[in-house]
């Protein structure tokens, strides 16, 4: 008696957790779906912020390094003062050009999707955990390249922002291992420039798939 | 035996006699040409002793010396002198480049003029990993600040690259210490992954080969 008289009892908490679990799994999707963030929807960066590491005894940021302070920084400026310390300037324009576009991109993609580390949050930081910046450090021949390609943005065919990321990869090699990895090479941009391909086709090469749009409302000024 | 045991130890008295004294000998004939300047004996007097070469010290900074060497590399550099704490440009600063001996003044903008820098790799990387970028020392200097030292400028050929420095004010009583202050630009990111995967060994593998 005893038991048939706690059945219910049972039966309801019961549809009560799996009701709840139902739930978290829908916010968790919705919130997954709350953070895309198409092109035209989200308005072009005006700042970005940059949280400063603690430099190593040599005098270079550290990567694990203790968060300092959190610098604000013109986003256009960031974008200037990274693509010198991750492209080299003297290389092929079509080359820091589509550098430019992948260094945009991942900030933009960064600054939707921010992070909060030891109380501080931020954007991206100041060293190879996101891309390297170093204050006052452009160069004419890459600010070039990032005006020339500021109104275009590199997306996804649906128009969501999405990470354009890169690595090193190896000298004078189109480095097809990092084909599709969602990962461009580096060194592969510079090759392929140099064999007569465009920012447009090195970009094609790496991210497979993906569409080149124009970002309303951005000039190249 | 006996006799001629004798006459062993008679005779080597006198040869250990002669050896030491041509030992002797020898020990003062070098040591007394060492004196005189020549390390070997003049086997022919007829030959004049070659003179050295008028030994002409590189003609320095203002004074003529041409920094421009044909067959060098060279890149367009232009510095920019600023305030370290308030960020703003410190005009009437003076540019030193080390290399060259140049000396250039920053203008109201705390920009120098121009400069044709040459782009100088480093010798010890060249036959491991060839440097990427040359490299360039500056310092800076301005009255009423501490001496700037900014080394490793990179330098690419045909470039060109800009570069800043950050010059700090003395304040008396905060400053009690004034030396210079030091800035060294690091090697670019690229290269140092080249070096590193340079010297990697498979059974030794550390973070692994460059992958996507």
């Amino acid at each position: 008696m005893v038991h048939r008289a706690w059945f219910p009892l049972r039966l309801l908490s019961a549809l009560t957790l799996i009701g709840t679990v139902v739930a978290l799994f829908n916010a968790s999707h919705n919130i997954a779906h709350a953070q895309i963030s198409l092109i035209g929807q989200s308005g072009f960066p005006s700042m970005i912020r940059v949280a400063i590491r603690e430099n190593n005894m040599s005098g270079e940021p550290d990567p694990r390094g203790r968060i300092i302070y959190v610098s604000t920084v013109n986003f256009d400026q960031y974008c200037r003062d990274v693509i010198p310390n991750e492209w080299f300037p003297s290389w092929h324009p079509a080359s820091l050009e589509s550098g430019a576009i992948a260094v945009k991109m991942f900030a933009w993609y960064h600054h939707l999707h921010p992070v909060t580390v030891g109380g501080f949050t931020f954007d991206v930081d100041n060293t190879v955990n996101f891309q390297t910046y170093k204050a006052f450090s452009d160069q004419d021949a890459t600010d070039r390249a990032y005006y020339r390609t500021r109104p275009l943005a590199f997306v996804q065919p649906s128009g969501e922002i999405f990470e354009l990321n890169y690595r090193a990869g190896y000298e004078n090699s189109p480095n097809w291992q990092y084909r599709n990895s969602q990962k461009m090479s580096q060194w592969g941009t510079q090759f392929l420039a140099s064999q007569g391909r465009d920012f447009l086709q090195i970009l094609q090469f790496y991210y497979v798939g993906r569409s080149l749009v124009q970002i309303p409302g951005v000039g190249k000024g | 035996m006996r006799l001629v045991r004798l006459q062993g130890k008679r005779l080597a008295l006198p040869l250990c006699t002669a050896f030491a004294l041509f030992s002797l000998s020898l020990v003062t004939t070098s040591s007394a040409l060492a004196a005189s300047g020549n390390s070997a004996p003049d086997t022919n007097q007829s030959v004049p002793k070659p003179t050295p070469a008028p030994r002409h010290d590189p003609p320095r900074g203002s004074s003529g010396y041409d920094p421009v060497v044909p067959g060098q590399k060279y890149g367009d550099l232009r510095v920019k002198v600023i305030d370290g704490r308030t960020l703003k440009p410190l005009p009437d600063a003076e540019v030193v480049v080390l290399e060259t001996e140049q000396r250039f003044r920053t203008g109201k903008d705390g920009l120098t003029p121009w400069i044709k820098a040459p782009v100088l790799r480093s010798a010890r990387f060249r036959f491991l990993v060839n440097e990427l970028h040359g490299q360039l020392n500056l310092i800076s200097y301005k009255n009423g600040y501490r001496d700037s030292v900014h080394m490793g400028v990179r330098m690419n050929e045909g470039a060109t690259t800009r570069t800043t420095i950050w010059q700090y004010k003395i304040e008396p009583g905060l400053d009690r210490r004034v030396e210079p202050v030091l800035f060294i630009e690091p090697y670019h990111r690229l290269w140092l992954i080249q070096l590193a995967d340079r010297f990697r060994r498979p059974t030794q593998l550390g973070e692994g080969y460059e992958h996507p």
